[in-house]
């Protein structure tokens, strides 16, 4: 789904919602923010560099972290290792030589609450442990930008309230953006981002506080279709 | 300091292997022959497997890599054995050469050939294998299809005496030497920010792009190191022992598939396994022609196929993962 003139501009430590239905173009927008695709127009900026047409591995060690709405973690590889991959490669990279990120690794993997899994091949986690050690590896990367795709999908209410309590802790703690992509968990949206953006067939619909974004009507109709009473049935 | 010390320790069965092997040929009459092959098989599965093994990327046309290498030392012997004060050194010059030759095709190929992926990569590279063959014999570079025969232009450069000595004896041992080194760099690669990378992109490239790293940079830096061994051990076992090269022999793409199943047999991307996977490979092969000549490959392709559909991470693969966290553990890699 392609994504057309969409004006976003996200600051520092701020932590946003991208909600959407599906074939809205949120992927594609992630996909564009981390150089997996370039756009055909228009121009991504980020600290005030222009970086519309940089590789993805050169956006990485600039601070533009990103998870997976499917985990994919690195599955021969244990997940210390794998949280590990963060360190070497993200904004630190150049300093951090193997044993120092697997260092950085090993606190990671506390925070996330994998430790007891940490030499186990992340290929055979449950999807949930894998998403936590994505989430774990995409904040030893020790971002600016984190951009979470779908990070709660599937887990329990009580272990997404977990998840954005943490999450919203470490985002303070190291001021780093959050932009998280939300299908459909409307907790997830409320407790963690201060705004909301809407995206309905490529293009912005809403963009404002949280609050109000949820209560915007065109958002409802988005959601759900047209108010009840007109689908008589 | 024991863990800068203990990285190393995967290092202790690999050349112990070697040790054995050198030990039993020098000492056990009439198997010198035997243990050169196998330590061929094993040093060009090591070789191979730092791409192969660590990328998951397969290379078809890897054999042109010891093809040139090979070419590599028959360049040397044949245009600089009138220059007296050389003498041994020529050799040296063969082996630097095939390095430099196989260094050059290797980036050439890679440059262009790393861009595709899977199934395209590994036909891109057949096409180059069978191409720079048929450069060689049809532009008739380097003798063409009549090759290079250059035994005469060793004894005149070395004496006879070491010509002979090199060829059989030397040359084997070389190949020890390059499967040792092998062994070395990949555990050095293993164990350092380029093997995570390695491991990264191997797994789910674009996830590794997103995660930072240049996958392209490294799949052309494991590349290039694995094409400069093999062209040092063509230039050793092909050239230096057989002192002669045509193209038919060198290009054939059959030792590129003994390659590919030294590697998955002993498990790919480990340290010991090519080594295993060598032994395997080498000691079966030379079983099955003796005991019925002719019918070998007929035996060995089901048993790969099994021996592949059960154990799919390969002899060490199955070890590595059983043992780890064990104090055996720290051995294999």
């Amino acid at each position: 789904m392609a994504i057309n003139e969409v004006y976003l501009e996200i600051d520092a430590g701020e932590r946003i919602g991208i909600v959407g239905p599906n074939g809205s173009g949120k992927t594609t927008l992630f996909n564009l923010i981390s150089g997996v695709f370039f756009p055909e127009q228009g121009s991504i900026y980020f600290e005030g560099k222009d970086i519309t047409r940089m590789p993805p591995y050169k956006r990485a060690p600039m601070g533009i972290g990103r998870t997976f709405q499917i985990p994919r973690p690195f599955g021969s590889a244990t997940v210390r290792e794998n949280v590990a991959v963060g360190a070497m490669f993200g904004t630190l990279g150049s300093q951090v030589g193997v044993r120092e990120a697997l260092e950085i690794a090993d606190r990671y993997v506390e925070l996330v609450g994998l430790q007891e899994h940490r030499n186990k091949p992340a290929g055979g986690l449950t999807p949930i442990e894998k998403k936590l050690t994505e989430v774990a590896r995409s904040l030893a990367m020790h971002p600016k930008l984190l951009l979470m795709d779908e990070a709660m999908a599937g887990m329990h209410p009580k272990d997404i309230d977990n998840m954005v309590d943490f999450l919203k802790r470490i985002a303070e703690q190291e001021s780093i953006s959050i932009v998280a992509m939300v299908e459909h968990i409307m907790r997830a949206v409320v407790g963690l981002v201060q705004r909301v953006v809407v995206l309905h067939q490529g293009s912005k619909l809403v963009d404002a506080p949280t609050r109000d974004a949820l209560k915007d009507p065109r958002v409802v109709e988005v959601y759900l279709g047209h108010p009840p009473e007109e689908h008589a049935c | 300091m024991s863990d800068r010390i203990a990285k190393y320790y995967p290092l202790i069965p690999v050349y112990s292997v070697y040790l054995a092997l050198f030990l039993i040929g020098k000492n056990v009459p009439g198997m010198w022959q035997l243990i050169a092959m196998l330590a061929f098989y094993s040093a060009i599965g090591q070789a191979f497997n730092i791409f192969l093994g660590m990328t998951g990327y397969v290379d078809f046309g890897y054999v042109a890599f010891m093809g040139v290498g090979t070419y590599g030392m028959a360049l040397s012997i044949s245009h600089l054995y009138h220059v007296e004060w050389l003498g041994v050194w020529v050799v040296l010059i063969g082996f630097l050469l095939a390095a430099v030759m196989s260094t050059i095709l290797s980036i050439l190929v890679g440059a262009v050939a790393l861009r595709l992926r899977g199934a395209y990569f590994a036909i891109a590279t057949i096409g180059v294998n069978e191409g720079f063959r048929y450069l060689i014999e049809g532009a008739r570079i380097w003798g063409g299809s009549e090759g290079i025969i250059f035994y005469g232009q060793l004894a005149q450069a070395v004496g006879r005496k070491t010509a002979s000595i090199l060829s059989t004896f030397w040359a084997d041992i070389f190949v020890f030497v390059i499967a040792g080194v092998a062994a070395f760099i990949t555990l050095f690669y293993m164990k350092g920010k380029i093997g995570y990378a390695l491991t990264a992109l191997r797994e789910d490239e674009d996830a590794a792009k997103v995660m930072g790293i240049h996958v392209t940079k490294y799949k052309i830096i494991a590349f290039i190191t694995s094409a400069s061994l093999a062209g040092l051990i063509g230039a050793s076992a092909w050239g230096l022992k057989v002192t002669n090269v045509f193209p038919p022999e060198v290009f054939e793409i059959h030792y590129t598939i003994e390659c590919i199943i030294i590697v998955l047999l002993g498990g790919a991307g480990t340290l010991l396994g090519p080594v295993v996977g060598g032994l395997i490979y080498g000691l079966s092969k030379y079983w099955l022609t003796v005991i019925i000549p002719g019918f070998q490959l007929l035996i060995f392709a089901p048993i790969i196929l099994i021996v592949i559909i059960a154990f799919p991470e390969g002899v060490i693969g199955v070890l590595a993962r059983r043992y780890r966290g064990t104090p055996l553990g720290k051995f294999i890699a």
